[in-house]
């Protein structure tokens, strides 16, 4: 005979506002099967637990139904509880009547009705639940950082100085990422390349990391402890083992005029090359677009200038299969391109810029070796004006949200030029001055009380050329008149974006991302560095736009938890796995089509002399995540899902 | 009569050489226009044999009874393009290898009946396009049109008209050819999800869920239809979801042997995000 115990919470108010909670837990008392009914003001609080536990030792339950929220929320609690009561934890279920009754509903009749309802059809699948016994499976102790900026550094040189092994894959031919673009940085103004360098460095030479630069994933198979990833080393053209990044090459080569991603097209590059002078590793790919002997079959000027003889150009990509247990995902962001904004003249005025472009003009490795001089002729301008908000908080043009850097970074871009140039002077065109964070209003004031930018609240809405000058036009919305102002350079703050091919990214590891392409975390305030995916980790401004002290910060968090994944040696899992019948299976296989993470094989059924007598499907319980794709699969109904049997969902259904 | 008697040739002949172990055909029934499956063991047998344009039951279902391919010889068989092609769905399900079936191909205008070139399932594959590019119309066309015009309404009150008369017999399981579970999942009854007692509680489930497991999968025999007692056009609604499915994933049923069955395959770069 079953004894379930019912334990109907308050929430608080959450539940008992709307749900008449002693009238509920009346009615449960009567249900057939049902021991014990109960209510109480907030039962995943101790005392609460204690009364459960209490309950079940006393009663002796075969089961019970904490009739509360999600069961997102109080599962583990309530289960731990169980087990701690001698209960198999897998017979415990959660009716949620929180989220999908009180929340939702106004009328407190009808809510309570609907409440029994729900917890009715629990008590009936908990009857007919099983003792479950978790899955052990092993952890393979190596994590996979995707992406070389300062948040992918970080994350991996904090998992390999705690000596747990490091595989780092970046697409460029350098780490550094936006960062090692930068020139100053807020809010203490040190030069990014100083302090970003030694980290590149530490990292390449760190013996527990291995690093695959220009190289890029091209598939996730697995689970958490146990992912199989496949990356695709791009051919470099150069033998990473024989060059020693002299850099001959790159002097000789004839192609010299491509603009340089680097430098946002500020300056040039050859077709051999390396991003910038410290790149890491310091070893030049052949760009095969640009190569004239990939174009026509004559030059080899490169091959020819080497004496270690590293050019090779009969090199392909090659493949590299990894076995890893973690993965910190840290692909960054992207800058979004401007000239969707007509009314900039962003591509139609040369001296029209981004604000990257201006760290690449203010950086002393830049084109310009650290001189504020404009595009279009190579002159200091005089009047600088700078525009906030170009892209963000736009749900017209641009994105809707904030990009939260871009007023700091431009009241570090009208400090740095007014330290470069004595008597410029420097307007900004702002919505609001988003400056929170430590010393980041002090550093706001003191662009405009030190260096006395002059900041001008309202949009821009239209840019013309006028006499050699550009023309700004907005509103100052504080005097409520319009302002032209004259300038020599415009500076975009420009939105930061997800990279362009984000979602497709996202789908090859199997996250979430929200409708810009910046990945979900599994909950915003509670597990902000966990994406939805167990064993996938977020770093950095590919979950939401972030500046370098946060990208650190998030870095550092994920290090943490794929360290305490790295500290077992087996992993717990939930016993909620496929079965199937082997008497009534057809063999059609349909199954293994049909299963995602390929976890069901064919199983031979031989008779006593061993021949065989038929083949049938077979869940391996080390695979399986119990999605359920075969249970609906199957015609002849002969797999089923432990934990969510289907005597269990129709004992369920016909409770309500 | 001609292609009959040169196809009695052959059989005795594959027959005599070892080739095929057993040849599945037709032989005269009831009535004129009725026949019944011949299996065919020896020289004798294959003298009843009659093929003539009433030769119309899709014969393939025979195949996978237990036990008949185990021995791995060929066994031959008499089929019309829709056969064929459940033969194809049959190996891609992996009920049978289709190395073991030899076809004898045949098909029908009027009284005229003709016989198809090949004998490997791998041989049609130039008529099966043509099939899946031109279907031939069927007698059910009228009927068809008048469904296609309803509105949901009128059609779901069509077809629960229709189902209404169901009996529960299952012949229509029994004769068709891809409904060769070893256990149907109506018989599965912990839990019983379709009531199979004999009134109309549950006739609806049953013939949808029938519906559901065919689609992608039938090919128009029609062997549901003429089992059916009552007399409900099963072959419509099958004939429908087929359809869909070709106009949903351009898959025509039993294209060929190594077909991925179109409900199962499950591709990653999917552009439905449901899964993940
Ligand atoms: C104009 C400007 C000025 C700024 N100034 C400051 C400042 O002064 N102070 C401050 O704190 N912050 C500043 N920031 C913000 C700072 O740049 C970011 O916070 C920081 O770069 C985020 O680091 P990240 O590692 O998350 O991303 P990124 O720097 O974008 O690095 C991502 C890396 O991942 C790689 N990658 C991407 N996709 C893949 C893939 N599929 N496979 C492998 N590798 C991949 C990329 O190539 C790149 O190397 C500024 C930003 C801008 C745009
Ligand atoms: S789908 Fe069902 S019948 Fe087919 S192989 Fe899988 S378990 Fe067996
Ligand atoms: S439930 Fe079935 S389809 Fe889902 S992972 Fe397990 S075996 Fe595969
Ligand atoms: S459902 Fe009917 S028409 Fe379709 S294959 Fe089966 S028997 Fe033939
Ligand atoms: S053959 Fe007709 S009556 Fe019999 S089960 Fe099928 S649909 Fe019902």
């Amino acid at each position: 005979m079953a004894k379930i115990g019912v334990f109907i919470c308050h929430c608080g108010e959450n539940i008992a506002a709307k749900v008449d909670c002693t009238k509920l837990a009346a009615a449960m008392g009567e249900h057939p099967g049902v021991a014990v009914s109960v209510e109480y003001k907030y039962f995943c609080s101790d005392p609460g637990q204690e009364s459960v536990k209490k309950a079940i030792r006393e009663n002796n339950l075969s089961g019970i139904v904490i009739a509360a929220c999600s069961p997102r929320m109080h599962e583990a609690t309530f289960r731990k509880a169980c087990a701690e009561a001698g209960l198999n934890p897998y017979l415990c279920e959660i009716a949620n009547i929180r989220e999908q009754c009180s929340w939702v509903h106004t009328d407190k009749d009808m809510a309570t009705e609907k409440a029994a309802d729900i917890v009715r059809s629990m008590v009936e699948k908990v009857k007919r639940n099983n003792k479950l016994q978790p899955i052990e499976v092993p952890v393979t102790r190596r994590a996979l950082v995707i992406g070389g900026g300062i948040a992918g550094l970080q994350a991996a040189l904090d998992i390999a100085n705690a000596g747990q092994e490091v595989v780092l894959v970046e697409r460029e031919p350098s780490l550094g990422g936006h960062m090692a673009q930068l020139s100053e940085t807020f809010p203490t103004l040190d030069c990014s390349q100083c302090i970003m360098t030694p980290r590149m460095v530490e990292t390449a030479q760190h013996p527990k990391i291995r690093l695959l630069t220009y190289a890029e994933i091209e598939s996730v198979d697995g689970y958490i402890g146990n992912f199989k990833v496949r990356v695709r080393m791009k051919s470099r053209y150069v033998d990473m083992k024989k060059c020693t990044g002299c850099g001959d090459c790159i002097t000789k080569c004839p192609v010299k005029k491509i603009s340089s991603e680097f430098d946002c097209g500020l300056g040039k590059r050859t077709a051999i090359y390396t991003p910038f002078a410290q790149s890491v590793p310091n070893m030049p790919v052949i760009d095969k677009a640009s190569c004239i002997y990939f174009k026509n079959g004559k030059c080899k000027t490169c091959q020819k200038s080497c004496e270690l003889n590293a050019i090779d150009f009969e090199m392909q990509d090659e493949f590299i299969d990894l076995e890893i247990g973690a993965i910190v995902v840290a692909t960054g962001f992207q800058v979004q391109n401007t000239a969707l904004y007509g009314e900039y003249g962003y591509g139609k005025f040369p001296d029209v810029i981004t604000g990257l472009q201006f760290e690449r003009l203010a950086s002393a490795s830049g084109p310009t070796a650290g001189k504020i001089l404009r595009p279009s002729d190579g002159k200091e301008p005089e009047n600088v004006v700078f525009i906030q908000c170009a892209g963000s908080r736009d749900p017209s043009k641009g994105v809707r949200y904030c990009s939260k850097i871009c007023c700091m970074y431009t009241a570090k871009h009208a400090m740095l030029y007014a330290h470069k140039v004595h008597d410029g002077k420097t307007h900004i065109f702002y919505m609001d001055i988003r400056a929170a964070g430590k010393g980041y209003d002090e550093f706001t004031r003191r662009a405009i009380e030190e260096d006395e930018a002059s900041y001008v609240r309202g949009r821009v809405s239209k840019l013309w050329q006028e006499n050699g000058k550009l023309m700004v036009r907005g509103v100052d919305t504080l005097l409520g008149k319009p302002v032209t102002v004259v300038a020599d350079m415009v500076v975009l703050a420009t939105a930061m974006v997800p990279q362009p091919n984000a979602k497709e990214f996202a789908k090859t590891i199997g996250i979430a991302y929200d409708e810009y392409g910046f990945y979900n975390e599994a909950h915003l305030k509670l597990r902000p560095v966990e994406s939805s995916t167990a064993g996938v980790f977020l770093a950095g401004a590919c979950q939401s736009p972030k500046d370098i002290p946060d990208s650190v910060a998030q870095a550092s968090a994920s290090a943490s938890k794929v360290l305490a994944l790295f500290s077992k040696e087996k992993l717990e899992r939930e016993p909620v796995i496929a079965v199937n019948n082997e008497a009534t299976c057809a063999g059609c296989w349909g199954c293994v089509l049909a299963c995602p993470y390929n976890a069901i094989e064919k199983k031979d059924i031989r008779d006593r002399s061993g021949k065989l007598v038929k083949q049938v499907a077979y869940v391996n319980p080390g695979l399986c995540q119990g999605c359920g794709t075969c249970v609906t699969f199957c015609r002849s109904n002969s797999l089923d899902l432990a934990g969510f049997t289907e005597k269990q969902i129709f004992a369920e259904v016909m409770g309500l | 009569m001609i292609t009959q008697e040169k196809y009695r040739t052959t059989v005795k002949e594959l027959l005599a050489n070892g080739t095929i172990k057993m040849a599945i055909g037709y032989r005269p029934g009831s009535t004129p226009d009725r026949r019944r499956p011949l299996f065919i063991r020896t020289s004798e047998e294959a003298d009843q044999l009659v093929l003539d344009s009433t030769c119309i039951t899709n014969l393939s279902g025979y195949l996978v009874t237990e036990g008949l391919l185990s021995d791995e010889k060929q066994v031959g068989i008499f089929l019309r393009p829709e056969g064929i092609r459940s033969i194809n769905i049959l190996a891609a399900e992996y009920q049978l290898n289709v190395d073991q079936i030899v076809i004898f191909g045949f098909d029908s205008t009027g009284r005229e009946v003709r016989p198809l070139q090949g004998r490997n399932a791998g041989d049609f594959s130039a008529l099966l396009t043509e099939i899946k590019e031109n279907p031939p119309l069927t007698s059910k066309e009228p009927l068809l049109e008048r469904v296609e015009k309803m509105n949901a309404k009128e059609r779901f009150d069509f077809w629960q008209e229709e189902f209404s008369r169901c009996i529960k017999c299952y012949a229509c399981r029994q004769a068709c050819p891809m409904c060769y579970c070893r256990r149907c999942i109506v018989d599965s009854n912990q839990p019983q999800w379709i009531n199979t007692s004999s009134h109309t509680l549950g006739n609806f489930e049953w013939n949808v869920v029938r519906a559901f497991h065919l689609s992608g999968r039938c090919v128009q025999c029609g062997n549901c239809d003429r089992a059916c007692p009552v007399n409900i056009p099963l072959r419509l609604i099958n004939q429908r979801m087929a359809k869909e499915v070709v106009d949903g994933f351009d898959h025509f049923a039993g294209l060929s042997p190594t077909q991925e069955p179109v409900l199962a395959s499950f591709k990653k770069d999917d552009t439905e995000t449901f899964i993940l």
